[in-house]
């Protein structure tokens, strides 16, 4: 056995394994996509099962673009993705300076911040819309139901009565509804992530290199100017790592949205093909085939961005 | 100068509060569900019992009965552990092959392998309950949700070994080569002995995505092998019900992660890195 040969061995099952799970549920979804397909029908029972005389060429793709959800599910997907970028890592930023110093109990700290990564989407998901956000019987709606009370109790009160008469009485927010369910899996979703954003920050900022930071100081540098200078060049990288390994993840989130927003409206583009999939097989698979592709033009940019560099 | 280290003194007592007062914050929503876990379902939704209550355990007692919660919680250990397992299996002889003897092609396959974890999960999902179900006969099997995982996380579980591996020196390796030791020898006597860390804490994350997914796991099965994700995601309540007791298995269903990540912390963010942060 030559010296080349063992190693393709080596890692043949790997790629074969995954060559598998790649092609070929992607070739049928693409050959789904160009026929008709539906799950039932009464009128043209022919449909309900996948033939090439059911041939539609891109008609489902014509049908999905023209759906009235598509745009918005794309457009949400980035939303939702694009706001959870942004939050981690302005938080994690804050946070991991914050913490990146000797204090009494910074392993709990530590420990403490790092908690709600482990926790299960599911679980996240149920958690948030129900104990916390719910307008009701949550603690937003506790809270919210306590200072209407507080406020109501003020008004009979002497002299600053009518200070507090002026009150607006408090609404609390309904997250179930089609906008503001977005911005619940935002929520919970960063709550997720930060953390992990922290971690990544604070594992970069341990390396950075302190005698740089003394001489900046020496020359009267501001902590301020030493933190844009400095630090941010040096953070470039787990920042790139951060937003890539995320987008991995987020791009195809379904568990949260799916326990946020049943029927409310709210979707993403999984969703949106969940939805399909309930019926119009044809449809949904076109919609799949759009999701690679996005998927794709995203992934194409950040291996471009973040893949080279983590090969040095 | 006197202001300067007035300014310092102050900061020396005013950061590590406002660093306690953001973990706590960050913490909150799981202690809050461990709380609620020990009310009543009554006692949960009524605001006058926010915090004066009896305790009570009869959430927990009464989860088998409620949920079936073992069922699910022994599906998740088997599915996770043999997934993990096979993942290492696959995954340790490519990262050896792939850092140890690199061809031309490496950086491409490692490329193409991390953007295989991209492509949408949801665009192949008919096709995957098509095959198991109507082709394959496997759905809703404990084999099947093996598999997927396995899958899922293998580009994770070869990259991550792959940078654990590199750190290795290569003369280490060549030395065994020299002393005639086979290739399984490599592996077994001085690889994995070397990366013994950096597989473990591969390990460990790879359990902790399995345990936690949430997709493939909740819509490949129905009842025999489903894990806790469908648990909890097919028994949200409808608002307001039962607060007390889905908080009382979400906890269980959460506890053996989040506990098992306390300890592995340092591990885990250096596997996650994909040592690019050092």
């Amino acid at each position: 056995m030559s010296k080349r040969t063992l190693p393709r061995i080596l890692q043949t099952p790997a790629v074969i394994l995954l060559l598998i799970w790649m092609l070929v549920p992607l070739s049928m979804t693409l050959y789904f996509s160009f026929i008709r397909y539906v799950l039932n029908s009464n009128i043209r029972p022919e449909w309900t099962t996948p033939a090439l005389s059911n041939w539609r060429g891109f008609g489902n793709y014509a049908y999905v673009l023209k759906a009235k959800d598509f745009l918005f599910a794309i457009q949400n997907s980035v939303f939702i993705v694009g706001s959870i970028l942004i939050i981690t890592v302005v938080l994690g930023l804050a946070i991991a300076v914050l913490i990146n110093r000797n204090f009494p109990g910074r392993g709990i700290v530590r420990v403490l911040l790092i908690s709600p990564f482990f926790v299960m989407p599911a679980v996240n998901a149920v958690l948030w819309i129900n104990m916390i956000l719910d307008p009701v019987l949550g603690l937003q709606g506790i809270a919210v139901g306590g200072i209407n009370n507080l406020v109501d109790g003020l008004r009979d009160f002497p002299v600053l009565g009518w200070f507090f008469n002026l009150w607006p009485t408090l609404e609390p927010i309904s997250f179930r509804a089609t906008q503001t369910s977005a911005y619940a899996v935002i929520m919970m979703v960063a709550w997720q992530w930060t953390p992990f954003a922290v971690l990544i920050f604070m594992t970069s900022l341990q390396s950075e290199d302190e005698s740089q930071k003394e001489a900046a100081t020496l020359d009267g540098a501001s902590p301020w100017s030493q933190f844009i200078n400095l630090t941010v060049p040096h953070l470039a990288r787990p920042i790139a790592i951060v937003v890539m390994i995320q987008s991995i993840f987020h791009l195809s989130l379904y568990a949260e949205i799916e326990i946020v927003s049943r029927g409310n409206g709210n979707k993403n583009l999984p969703y949106l093909i969940g939805e399909f999939t309930s019926n119009n097989i044809g449809a949904a698979s076109a919609t799949g085939i759009f999701a690679v592709i996005l998927a794709n033009i995203i992934a194409i940019f950040l291996l471009r961005m973040v893949g080279k560099s983590l090969m040095d | 100068m006197a202001a300067v280290t007035e300014r310092s003194n102050f900061g020396k007592i005013a950061w590590p509060i406002v660093a306690w007062i953001v973990a706590l914050i960050f913490f909150f929503p799981i202690f809050w569900l461990v709380f609620t876990s020990f009310k009543t379902d009554a006692d949960a939704v009524k605001p006058e019992h926010l915090f004066r209550f009896t305790p009570t355990l009869e959430n927990y007692t009464n989860m088998t009965q409620n949920y079936d919660y073992w069922k699910f919680a022994i599906n998740s250990v088997i599915t996770s552990t043999f997934a993990t397992l096979f993942a290492l299996a696959v995954g340790v002889p490519a990262a050896y092959a792939m850092a140890f003897n690199p061809s031309r092609h490496t950086k491409d396959i490692l490329m193409w392998m991390l953007s295989t974890k991209m492509l949408p999960a949801a665009a192949v999902l008919y096709p995957m309950t098509f095959l198991t179900k109507n082709f394959l006969g496997i759905f809703d099997t404990h084999f099947l949700v093996i598999v997927v995982l396995c899958l899922i996380n293998l580009p994770i579980v070869i990259w991550m070994l792959f940078t654990y591996f590199k750190e290795i020196p290569k003369e280490i390796i060549e030395a065994g080569k020299m002393d005639g030791v086979s290739t399984w020898g490599e592996i077994k006597d001085i690889l994995i002995p070397l990366a013994w860390g950096g597989i473990a804490s591969t390990a460990l994350l790879t359990f902790i995505f399995c345990w936690n997914e949430a997709y493939w796991t909740v819509r490949l099965t129905t009842i025999d092998a489903a894990t806790l994700s469908k648990l909890i995601e097919g028994n949200r309540a409808p608002e307001g019900l039962f607060f007390g007791r889905l908080s009382a298995v979400s906890t269980a269903a959460i506890a053996p992660i989040v506990i098992l990540g306390w300890f592995c912390q340092k591990q885990l963010v250096q596997g996650l890195t994909f040592g690019a942060v050092k």
